[in-house]
């Protein structure tokens, strides 16, 4: 209940003030980061997926560094490989993915006379069922908020990824569930903005994620933008599931996921 | 108790044998009321040349051995003008004193002078006395008047900053202090995250701190004891007093229920600023009440019974979507019995609860918890002779723990009702105190407590393969909860694990001369009790957890050294202190716990340890038309969790690292001038290092997002707290003796500064870049209050 923290620092906001300010950081020595969730949109073949690879780099630097010439595979259970070739610097892709529920998928990567490994599962995610627009909502009953509805599956444990695409923003809100509170029920995920706007279109996601991304996501999301508040949680090292072979405390950000994903267009109405 | 223990204690236990054969002179002895006849409890009685004295007890009587003779005798206590006497001695002699209030004696506004002062002889250190009227003097937010804000200008005592809740002694954490009104257990002494604090100054007679060299009559919590003593409701005729401000206001009142025989006092306080918001049409509303009484009836003289109670409640509701009810309550029922001049005792009975209620409607959501409490205690006071008191006594407190209740609100909540165990135990305990002056020069306060904590099973008990609750996962380097293999009924009247500890306590003081002493303490403390949070400060909602199975109980040991000092041409006296405290058994999370409504805890804490030491310096102006105090803490406090194998990395990778509320340097001025008798102006002064948190040292992109990098554990800072704060009070002439009145006017934050409650590391929506945001709470703040008297 991530969402109990965040009420608490709006509560203080209603007396207190914001800026930005200048402060000089630290860096540290650069890392690999391999950003390979790989998604299969229901409806579609799901035969392109992508995988970047870049490096850590300072808080205030603007430019990404990504990292070329990696050989990368995926190989499912039964044996089959996929290849991912460099089309942009930094961006490996392939056409030729077959996705398929609950199978098992092992990551390659060879770098920098480097392999790193991983090893995720396929997960399934339920449709959503409908999205419920509520014009007084919001923390302050004055925002619109959307309500998006799908029916968790009873008895098997499930976790959920949401992805919220919104015009004014240049990235995308996330919110992650479980279902230990609610198992079975009609529930749904939740967005809401002061910035939305009727007319605007808005993409709505829902991935089903496995528990051990679930717990990278919980602690990765913590980090984006709660550290210094009087509420923070212990700042953590964001460990995925990707390893060196030859050297087990190599730390590698980032995290080799597969998901099967719900996508709705949802234009804001009046 | 082991050999390193005895030792000391065989030593001191022949010299308090040998005392005891020589007491001489005559007897002096009597009673101290004031004008109305109440008894004053704690007035002190001294004489000079020698330098010696005693305090009177609860029914105000008080007894001193001294050689036959001239001497000259001064009876003073906190508000009230002091009486000096000569008298000769030819034989016991029996002499009471009234005491007038220092305010109505004259018509001038007074100083009060050498309220606090120190006592040179007592081995009694590490504690700080406030009594109201020095409480009322210092200028805060809103003009309101506080308690723990005032603590938080001593040595030792500071808290994580602005909007934090609770308060932090000597770099324990906030769970470590026993709070006590009346002896009655307090869970959470602030309202409102952290901005007010729950004591109402109206309702207050005084208060004690004790950040060290804790006697044995009190145990429980491992850092310090705040132990705040109402006031007792005038027997002879009806009284008042109230304020009425910007944010809240108060009234209390108090009279006889029977004159000379038993009196009430009932005060009430309450903030309005929400209804400001409701006229400007929002929605959302936040406001806390707080009701003291207490009823005392003197049954004869030497009986006595007294009620006290207190009901508190916080209300934050933002747009009826979020809904925040929590609060503190409790009744205690004592009787203090006078056996004779030298033997009284006190037994209470208590009870008192904490609870919260989050209700959270947008999800459809609703959560309580609780914790209460039964006490009852046994206590007495035994003077043996001028020379030599005991106290002892008993206690027993049953706790109730319920974790969490969760119901869903409305018919498509999608939440499935879950109602957590409830954890009882029992915190049992025997104390001895002894107060002996072995020479002249030689004072030594010693004791022992003797604490059983009795932890019963849960009604449903989980088993866990090898017994291990939290499993460590050697690829990813990561900790993952254990689940459990199987369940068993356990029985609630069943103890599951028993916790006996023996906690010596130690006070030396040791006389230069009459103005100057240096003084010694060791005390081990221990805590069953343990506030879980795993954030650097308290929310409503972090749970309290009782030592069980897997999570053992707080051990500490504190050592202090000081150095007092009463100038004696001077008006000021200035103390100095050393501490050094380490403590065994600190828990703390693995990273990314999930808190709310976590039933079983021990899937997600590791055992560390924590330590903490610092030099205080506290330099007090007590008499003229200036007085205040500048106080200056230099300290560190670190814990540090190892992993429980080699392969494992723990916290921090098992190196100390700094608590989330540490501060190396705490300087505080605080002054009040009496300009003449309508203005007196105050003005604070703070200055901190800001407290420890985390600077991100990398970033990635994962999935679009930016994502900051962090390494180690409380390796930055935010930038230094710094604060300026005046009030000018203005009292106006007397036109009626039976009603007094003044205003209050404030200035928090003078130069507006703003200062950093956090630093948020993050990337801005619009142009996707990242940036530091500084979040601040208080910029300058004006305030005006009006306060009555009847």
């Amino acid at each position: 209940m991530k969402n109990i923290l965040t009420f608490l620092c709006l509560a203080l906001l209603l007396i207190s003030c914001e800026d930005v300010v200048e402060i000089n950081l630290a860096e540290a020595q650069p890392r690999l980061v391999v950003d390979a969730a790989l998604q299969w949109k229901k409806g579609t073949t799901g035969e392109e997926q992508t995988i970047k690879l870049s490096q850590t780099r300072g808080f205030f630097e603007q430019e990404p560094v990504t990292i070329s010439n990696a050989n990368i595979t995926v190989t499912n259970t039964n044996g089959t490989t996929f290849d991912f070739e460099e089309q942009n610097p930094g961006e490996y892709i392939t056409q030729n993915f077959i996705p398929e529920i609950n199978m098992d998928y092992t990551l390659s990567i060879e770098v920098d006379n480097q392999l790193y490994t991983a090893k995720e599962t396929l997960k399934p995610v339920v449709s959503i069922d409908s999205i419920q627009q509520n014009n007084e909502g919001g923390f302050s009953g004055q925002d619109i908020e959307l309500k998006a509805y799908y029916t968790d599956t009873a008895d098997v444990e499930n976790y959920y990824l949401f992805k919220f695409f919104v015009p004014f923003a240049t990235f995308p809100e996330f919110a992650i569930y479980d279902d230990e509170f609610n198992d079975g029920n009609s529930i749904f995920g939740l967005y809401s903005n002061e910035d939305l706007e009727p007319g605007m279109d808005i993409i709505i996601e829902n991935h089903g994620v496995s528990q051990a991304y679930y717990n990278f996501l919980n602690i990765l999301l913590a980090q984006a933008g709660s550290a210094g508040g009087p509420f923070e949680t212990e700042p953590a090292t964001v460990r995925g599931n990707i390893g060196n072979s030859a050297d087990e405390n190599e730390l590698i950000f980032g995290y080799f996921s597969l998901s099967e994903v719900d996508e709705v267009l949802y234009t804001i109405e009046e | 108790m082991n050999k390193k223990i005895i030792r000391p204690f065989i030593l001191v236990f022949t010299l308090f044998i040998t005392q005891i054969l020589f007491s001489q002179g005559y007897k002096l002895s009597g009673k101290v009321t004031d004008k109305d006849g109440l008894p004053i409890f704690g007035a002190t009685v001294q004489i000079f040349n020698p330098n010696r004295g005693t305090v009177s007890n609860q029914n105000g009587n008080y007894s001193l051995q001294l050689a036959k003779g001239a001497h000259r005798l001064k009876v003073s206590y906190v508000g009230f003008q002091d009486i000096e006497i000569e008298l000769k001695l030819t034989t016991d002699k029996i002499m009471d004193f009234t005491l007038i209030f220092k305010t109505e004696s004259l018509d001038e506004v007074l100083i009060t002078d050498n309220i606090e002062g120190i006592n040179i002889r007592d081995p009694e250190m590490s504690v700080s006395k406030l009594d109201a009227s020095s409480i009322k003097k210092i200028p805060v937010v809103f003009g309101e008047v506080d308690v723990i804000q005032s603590l938080l200008l001593l040595p030792g005592v500071s808290n994580a900053g602005e909007g934090a809740s609770g308060f932090n002694v000597r770099g324990g954490s906030t769970d470590q202090n026993l709070i006590l009104i009346d002896d009655a257990l307090i869970y959470n002494s602030s309202h409102l995250f952290g901005f007010f604090s729950i004591f109402n100054p109206d309702a207050i007679k005084n208060l004690k701190l004790y950040k060290g060299g804790i006697p044995s009559n009190y145990g429980g919590r491992v850092s310090s004891v705040l132990d705040i003593q109402q006031k007792t409701g005038n027997s002879q005729s009806l009284k008042g007093e109230g304020g009425i401000g910007v944010i809240s206001s108060k009234l209390t009142l108090e009279g006889p229920i029977q004159k000379d025989k038993s009196s009430f006092l009932i005060s009430g306080r309450g903030t309005y600023a929400h209804l400001f918001l409701k006229l400007a049409d929002n929605q959302n509303s936040a406001y806390f009440y707080d009701l003291n009484t207490k009823l005392n009836f003197n049954i004869d003289d030497k009986n006595s019974l007294s009620f006290s109670g207190y009901y508190g409640s916080d209300y934050v509701n933002i747009n009826d979507s979020f809904t925040n009810i929590y609060g503190n309550a409790f009744g205690i029922l004592d009787w203090r019995h006078e056996f004779n001049d030298d033997i009284n005792s006190k037994l209470n009975f208590s009870f008192s609860r904490y609870n919260y209620e989050l209700d959270l409607s947008i999800v459809g959501f609703n959560f309580q918890n609780s914790i209460s409490n039964f006490d009852l205690s046994y206590k007495i006071n035994h003077e043996i002779n001028s020379e030599l008191s005991l106290t002892y006594g008993l206690s027993s407190i049953q706790y109730n723990v319920d974790p969490g209740k969760i119901v869903p609100t409305s018919v498509d909540s999608g939440i499935n009702s879950r109602d957590l165990d409830n954890k009882y135990a029992f915190d049992n305990a025997a104390f001895i105190s002894v107060n002996q002056s072995l020479t002249d020069n030689i004072n030594v306060q010693y004791g022992l407590r003797v604490s059983a904590f009795l932890r019963m099973e849960d009604e449903t008990i989980d088993i866990y393969a090898n017994d291990n609750p939290l499993l460590y996962d050697e690829t990813r380097d990561i900790y993952l909860e254990a689940q459990p293999i199987d369940t068993r009924e356990g029985n609630t009247s069943s103890i599951s694990e028993s916790f006996i500890n023996f906690e010596p306590r130690l006070g030396i003081s040791y006389a230069l001369d009459d103005y100057t002493s240096i003084k010694a303490s060791y005390n081990r403390m221990v805590q069953n009790l343990h506030l879980l949070s795993n954030t650097s400060s308290p929310t409503p909602f972090d749970v309290w957890t009782p030592s069980g199975a897997y999570i053992k109980p707080q051990k500490l040991d504190q050592y202090a050294l000081g150095f007092f000092k009463d100038f004696e041409n001077l008006p000021f006296t200035f103390e100095t202190e050393l501490f050094y405290k380490s403590i065994a058994n600190r828990i703390d999370y693995i990273d990314g716990a999930n808190l709310i409504a976590n039933d079983a805890i021990e899937r997600s804490i590791l055992n560390g340890e924590s330590r903490a030491y610092g030099l205080e310096f506290y330099l007090k102006k007590n008499t003229g038309r200036l007085t205040g105090w500048l106080s200056y803490t230099l300290s560190r406090s670190e814990q540090r969790t190892p992993g429980r194998t080699a392969n494992e990395i723990g916290v921090n990778n098992g190196d100390w690292y700094l608590n989330g509320f540490d501060k190396t340097h705490d300087i505080s001025l605080t002054s009040s001038y009496e300009l003449n008798p309508k203005w007196q102006l105050n003005a604070n002064f703070v200055l901190q290092t800001g407290r420890p948190v985390n600077f991100p040292v990398g970033q990635f992109e994962f999935q679009d997002l930016n994502i900051p990098v962090f390494e180690g554990r409380n390796l930055n800072r935010l930038p230094s707290f710094h604060r300026l704060d005046i009030s000018a009070t203005y009292t106006p002439e007397r036109q009626n003796k039976n009603w007094s009145r003044s205003w209050n006017f404030g200035l928090y934050n003078v130069y507006n500064r703003r200062n950093a409650a956090s630093l948020n590391f993050e990337q801005n929506p619009t142009s996707g870049q990242n940036e530091a945001v500084r979040f601040s709470i208080f910029g300058i703040v004006p305030s005006v209050s009006y306060n009555f008297k009847f």
